[in-house]
């Protein structure tokens, strides 16, 4: 079955994004005499293009771990996941531009580190410059963003090609590279959580950090996945997909969130027990100046799926999975803002047209990229050779 | 009334739930299955709710959950508060981060071995009872279906007897209580 | 009913039927035991009492007879703790973690899995009871009101989390273990023949009688405590591990402790699970339930965990320079360079490096190899928890208290005794109680057993009707009426079967030849092409390419077999024979 952006939804991510770029615009407007604006501006580039670029990366991670685990189940909603890390090369777009913008603005207060002037007076960062300096820093970008686009490719593409030759080539072939992946994945995704988001409060370090940043782009991109996969239901795109699916996929999602909150805990009460000078310092500012939203963003993010999503019934439940899908995305956002902002702007952040319209203009392109990714291959993968076993999934 | 059990004893697992799905279809009431593993797909053919034992579970948790919470109140911040490691234990909320592994393991100890004892008083299975299979061999790779003749009264007992035939038995046992 | 894609390789070897998992799995243990378990159990006897023996020494005499000191307060005692805690974990994470991914592998292995888990988690707690010195004042560690008032146990230090964590992990391991086995003690029971046995196996199972209302409850238990076991599985090593994180020394302090010990105890515990299985599968002869493919899914998690392992290594290392911190790098550096070398590289040969050799197919299916590797992973856990544990203390702080630690015979005797003990209580496991979860085994035997996959299984017959009733006449004229509505279908040439049987005739249950002669149909094959209309051997003999592509979409998985195993040469030449 091809699936067809309906009017509806098509209305709906342009108004997203003429909304976002009137507020930007606000915000901009508001703002630009800041003494902070620049500062203020990239940090929020930043997080989206993490934030959203992260969720598409989450899909091909979920992907490549169906593939290297051999699962069968997911095969009906294959294409959902596909949709969704093919929000990838977009997000490689961004994350590219800022990048680039900070590098030549020498960090622009959020790298600290690419700051010449502030390295010279400080002695510790001088101690890492071997590991953050510009070169290095764009060395290992590019071989992220270049592994992971090429993984991206080839998923795609062979999966595609199934749906012409069938056969049990590709599966093999899939088998092997989703392994090779998760490789390259394990590495990369504490590596460039730590390039990317820990070196922004550049004297802190946790060894836990890039676990804890993994869990939670697992977690947003199962919820995303499982939002859309309801929508297209609703739609009636997925015949093939029953209770059963949804029931899968929102395990996950609760798994995933307890993931994220074991992890979230571990790496807090190991500091705040510790007590280290360098260490709290990093939850003292977020405390201090975060303190609802932080620890509002922990429960939400823990106490919401761990009630809610408990039980069988709610786990098969649209609405109930739709609407604690929307709040443990807006949960998750705020993380990755927290992360960004107490480290970048500090006690200076404030939720503002800004922010509210950059994100918006952010999720109507990420919706609508991928929208129009469904569109673009068949909604059933139909040689998977686990299909059949998918299709008769039931729990 | 003098009541008539009869036994009938399958040798495949689909077998019996076909046949179960038309005794039941002519109405007779299927009183109980014995099998030696889980048949998949029979609780709806023969009328068995599905258990209630996770809630029980869930509340267990709950009282678990509270037990832990005020007992570490009670002996870490009401009864003889200390200052360990530079943190008074003046505020309960201050020091929450060290009281969750417990509360956690308390809460898991309670749902766990309060649904378990849930479970083996629900089954009547405990220490020392006695099996109560028709036939041993019920739990190596026969499955039994028990009907009563005093359950389906609108048919007589050999009416019921002719129609378990039917279905594909490779045995039948009757037993007069 | 649930479906397995045919390219999946079969779970249960050979021509299994029900019956058959049981006499596999309860001969042993109504055989008399081979002489061989009786050897075994002398020396793990032998070796268990020796540690007893230490034990005893070490209570009478005081902990001084270990080798501690001054700076090295932790040592043997605490790593041979966090040892057997960690091989406690792979039990509940196979019939837990697994349980919830469905995967069906699990139920040849997760009842040993599980009896190893629990001796494991006996032979930890020992350590800590020991090590209070007055293990007769062991319940100290419970907040019970006491002669000082009211002085309670400390809830902010880790140790006494660890009380409840180890204690809550054990007890529910065992409820977990225990419900899963008495359906299982009910099948020996109804096959017991001495009476002292009988009457034994009967305590064991409770009375089970396997209910469907039982059987209901059973299911959702399962689940439900494997809900519980998981993050109680995740939970009891983060605990362990915070005995240590929770602290400032530099090494010991770091926040990846948590997921990356969990990480670790998989890890050691599976290669405990692939060590006692590749035994247990010969000596019990269950190669059948027990093969290359579980022994492969084992090794793929030990690799993965390994390199989880790995990676938290490499991470710890990175970060203590990335941190700064002078204190924090000299831990490591020293723990890679220091006195302890050795230590550390024995650590990473056998944890990072060994299992990365599990990438090659040919090895992870291997089973000497996977024998060897089991226990090198085994050892290099041990050392893994000595190098944390001594390197990091071993340098104090004033360089006049540093020091090294030798271990004394005494801290040899009681490790070694718990190795002796745990074998011993394994070995009685293994000769007393079922060792695989066979009840549970039998549910995926026809969608997972090699000769349901193949299609040549037994299928019972389908129930025929006994004469002389009325009521069966009419489900008799009811299954007639639904055969002529099929073949009324069949001759509209709009369908395949319709189709194909244009071209190859028609034919009837009359003159029924037996296909099961050809080479690649097997009973639920024929029963199969029955059922399509396709009944002698005259109508497969007249099939070519087009035919078979028709068939092919009849016969679903089994599609691409009759021209594979080219039915229509095989038919003519069986019909020659018929006439000669």
């Amino acid at each position: 079955m091809e699936f067809k952006i309906s009017k509806k939804a098509k209305t709906f991510t342009l108004t997203l994004m003429v909304i976002g770029l009137l507020f930007t615009g606000i915000g901009i407007a508001m703002h630009s005499s800041d003494h902070h604006f620049a500062t203020r501006f990239l940090s929020n580039g930043l997080i989206n293009s993490l934030f959203f670029f992260s969720i598409g990366l989450g899909a091909l991670f979920f992907l490549a771990l169906q593939y290297a685990t051999e699962t069968g189940w997911y095969a009906a909603v294959k294409r959902v996941i596909e949709a969704v890390m093919g929000f990838i090369p977009y997000g490689i777009g961004f994350l590219l531009l800022i990048f680039i913008v900070l590098t030549i603005m020498d960090g622009a207060h959020i790298y600290t580190w690419m700051d010449p002037e502030v390295v010279a007076h400080d002695d510790i960062i001088k101690m890492k410059s071997t590991y953050l300096n510009k070169t290095f820093f764009w060395i290992r970008t590019v071989a992220y963003l270049g592994i992971y686009f090429w993984y991206w490719r080839g998923f795609r593409t062979r999966s595609l090609e199934e749906d012409k030759v069938g056969g049990t080539e590709i599966h093999f072939k899939n088998y092997k590279k989703g392994a090779v992946f998760l490789v390259f994945f394990a590495v990369f995704s504490s590596t460039s959580s730590w390039d990317w988001v820990m070196s922004i409060d550049v004297h802190w370090f946790s060894t836990l950090f890039g676990w804890y940043t993994f869990a939670g782009i697992w977690c947003s991109s199962m919820t995303v996945i499982v939002i859309l996969t309801l929508y297209l239901k609703k739609l009636g795109y997925l015949p093939k997909v029953n209770d059963n699916h949804i029931h899968d996929i929102g395990k996950w999602v609760f798994a995933t969130s307890f993931l994220w909150s074991y992890l979230w805990f571990s790496q807090y009460m190991l500091i705040w027990y510790a007590n280290l000078g360098e260490e709290v310092i990093y939850y003292m500012m977020r405390i201090e100046h975060y303190q609802v939203m932080y620890f509002g963003m922990f429960l939400v993010n823990m106490v919401f799926p761990m009630l809610l999503l408990m039980s069988r019934d709610a786990k098969r439940h649209a609405g109930t999975l739709t609407i604690i899908g929307v709040i443990i995305l807006i949960g998750h956002w705020s993380d990755v803002y927290i992360m960004v902002s107490a480290g970048s702007l500090g006690a200076g952040a404030s939720i503002g047209f800004l922010e509210i319209g950059m994100l918006m203009l952010m999720a109507g392109i990420f919706i609508r990229v991928i929208l129009n990714n469904l569109s673009k291959a068949p909604m059933t993968p139909i040689n998977h050779p686990f299909l059949d076993e998918s299709i008769h999934h039931e729990i | 009334m003098a009541d008539r059990i009869l036994y009938a004893m399958y040798d495949d697992e689909e077998i019996l739930k076909d046949g179960a799905k038309m005794l039941v279809a002519k109405g007779v009431k299927v009183e109980e299955v014995f099998s030696p593993f889980p048949i998949h797909g029979i609780d709806p053919i023969i009328g068995i709710e599905q258990t209630r034992l996770g809630i029980f579970s869930f509340i267990y948790g709950m009282i678990g959950l509270t037990l832990a919470t005020t007992g570490m109140w009670f002996f870490m911040i009401y009864d003889w508060p200390m200052n360990i490691g530079g943190k008074p234990s003046f505020s309960y909320l201050e020091n929450m981060m060290s009281f969750i592994p417990i509360t956690f393991e308390f809460t898991v100890l309670c749902a766990a071995h309060g649904m378990a004892i849930t479970y083996l008083i629900a089954n009547r299975t405990l220490p020392g009872m006695k099996s109560q299979n028709p036939d041993p061999r019920t739990t190596d790779d026969k499955f039994v279906m028990e009907c009563r003749t005093s359950q389906n009264t609108q048919f007589s007992a050999d009416e019921l007897e002719k129609m378990m035939k039917s279905t594909g038995i490779i045995e039948l046992e009757q037993k007069d209580i | 009913m649930h479906k397995e894609a045919a390219i999946r390789e079969p779970l249960i070897l050979g021509h299994k039927t029900y019956h058959d998992i049981t006499e596999d799995v309860c001969k042993p243990i109504e055989d008399k035991a081979p002489r061989m378990w009786y050897i075994l159990f002398g020396i793990a006897l032998v070796i268990g009492l020796y540690g007893v023996g230490c034990i005893l020494y070490l209570l009478g005499t005081g902990v001084g007879v270990w080798g501690l000191n001054k700076t090295i307060g932790w040592a043997w005692d605490i790593t041979n703790f966090v040892w057997w805690v960690g091989i406690g974990h792979a039990g509940t994470l196979i019939s837990a973690v697994l349980l919830l991914f469905r995967q069906k592998w699990r139920m040849a292995i997760n009842r040993s899995a599980e009896a190893m888990t629990i001796f494991a988690v006996f032979m930890a707690g020992l350590f800590p009871l020991i090590h209070m010195g007055r293990l007769w004042l062991g319940y100290w560690v419970l907040p019970l009101p006491n002669q000082f008032g009211s002085l309670w146990v400390n809830f902010n230090s880790p140790l006494l989390w660890d009380v409840f964590a180890i204690s809550t992990y054990l007890s529910v391991s065992l409820v977990f273990w225990y419900i899963g086995l008495i359906p299982d003690f009910a099948t020996i029971r109804d096959r017991a023949k001495k009476p002292v046995s009988k009457k034994m196996y009967s305590i064991l199972s409770f009375g089970w009688s396997g209910r469907a209302k039982h059987w209901n409850r059973f299911e959702l238990i399962s689940v439900v405590l494997a809900g519980l076991a998981t993050p109680l599985v995740f939970s009891v090593h983060s605990i362990v591990s915070f005995d240590f994180a929770t602290s400032i020394i530099p090494g010991w302090h770091t926040t990846i402790f948590p997921p990356y010990f969990v990480a670790g105890a998989v890890f050691s515990g599976f290669a405990m699970v692939q060590t006692l299985m590749l035994v247990i599968r010969k000596a019990m002869k269950l190669e059948a339930y027990i093969h290359t493919k579980h022994v492969e899914y084992m090794n793929i998690v030990i690799m993965v965990t390994g390199s989880i392992v790995g990676t938290a290594y490499i991470t710890e290392l990175f970060v203590s320079w990335y941190s700064g911190v002078e204190y924090e790098a000299y831990a490591f550096f020293n723990r890679a360079t220091g006195p302890y070398w050795w230590a550390y590289a024995a650590m990473m040969t056998c944890n990072v490096v060994s299992p990365q050799l599990m990438w090659i197919r040919k090895l992870r299916r291997s089973l000497i190899f996977t024998f060897v590797i089991s226990i090198v992973v085994n050892i290099g856990m041990w050392f893994e928890r000595y190098v944390i544990i001594v390197s990091s203390i071993h340098r104090d702080y004033l360089p006049s208290s540093w020091s090294m630690h030798y271990p004394s015979h005494i801290d040899i005797g009681v490790y070694l005794g718990t190795i002796g003990l745990f074998f011993v209580f394994f070995l009685l496991f293994a000769r007393y109680f079922p060792v695989l979860a066979l009840n549970e085994l039998k549910t995926i035997l026809k969608s997972s057993g090699e000769s349901y996959k193949n299609g040549d299984a037994e299928v019972h017959p389908k129930p025929k009707p006994l004469a002389g009733s009325s009521l069966v006449i009419e489900a008799e004229v009811e299954t007639k009426e639904k055969t002529s509505e099929i073949s009324t279908e069949d001759s509209n040439s709009t369908n395949p079967a319709g189709e194909l049987l244009a071209i190859v005739g028609n034919s009837s249950a009359d003159s029924k030849n037996d296909l099961k002669v050809i080479k690649g149909i097997g009973p639920k094959l024929e029963d199969t092409l029955n059922s399509i209309g396709i009944w002698s051997y005259d109508q497969l003999a007249k099939m070519s390419k087009n035919e078979y592509s028709l068939l092919d979409g009849l016969i679903g998985k089994f599609a691409g077999k009759p021209e594979k195993d080219d039915w229509a040469n095989q038919a003519k030449e069986l019909m020659n024979t018929n006439n000669q």
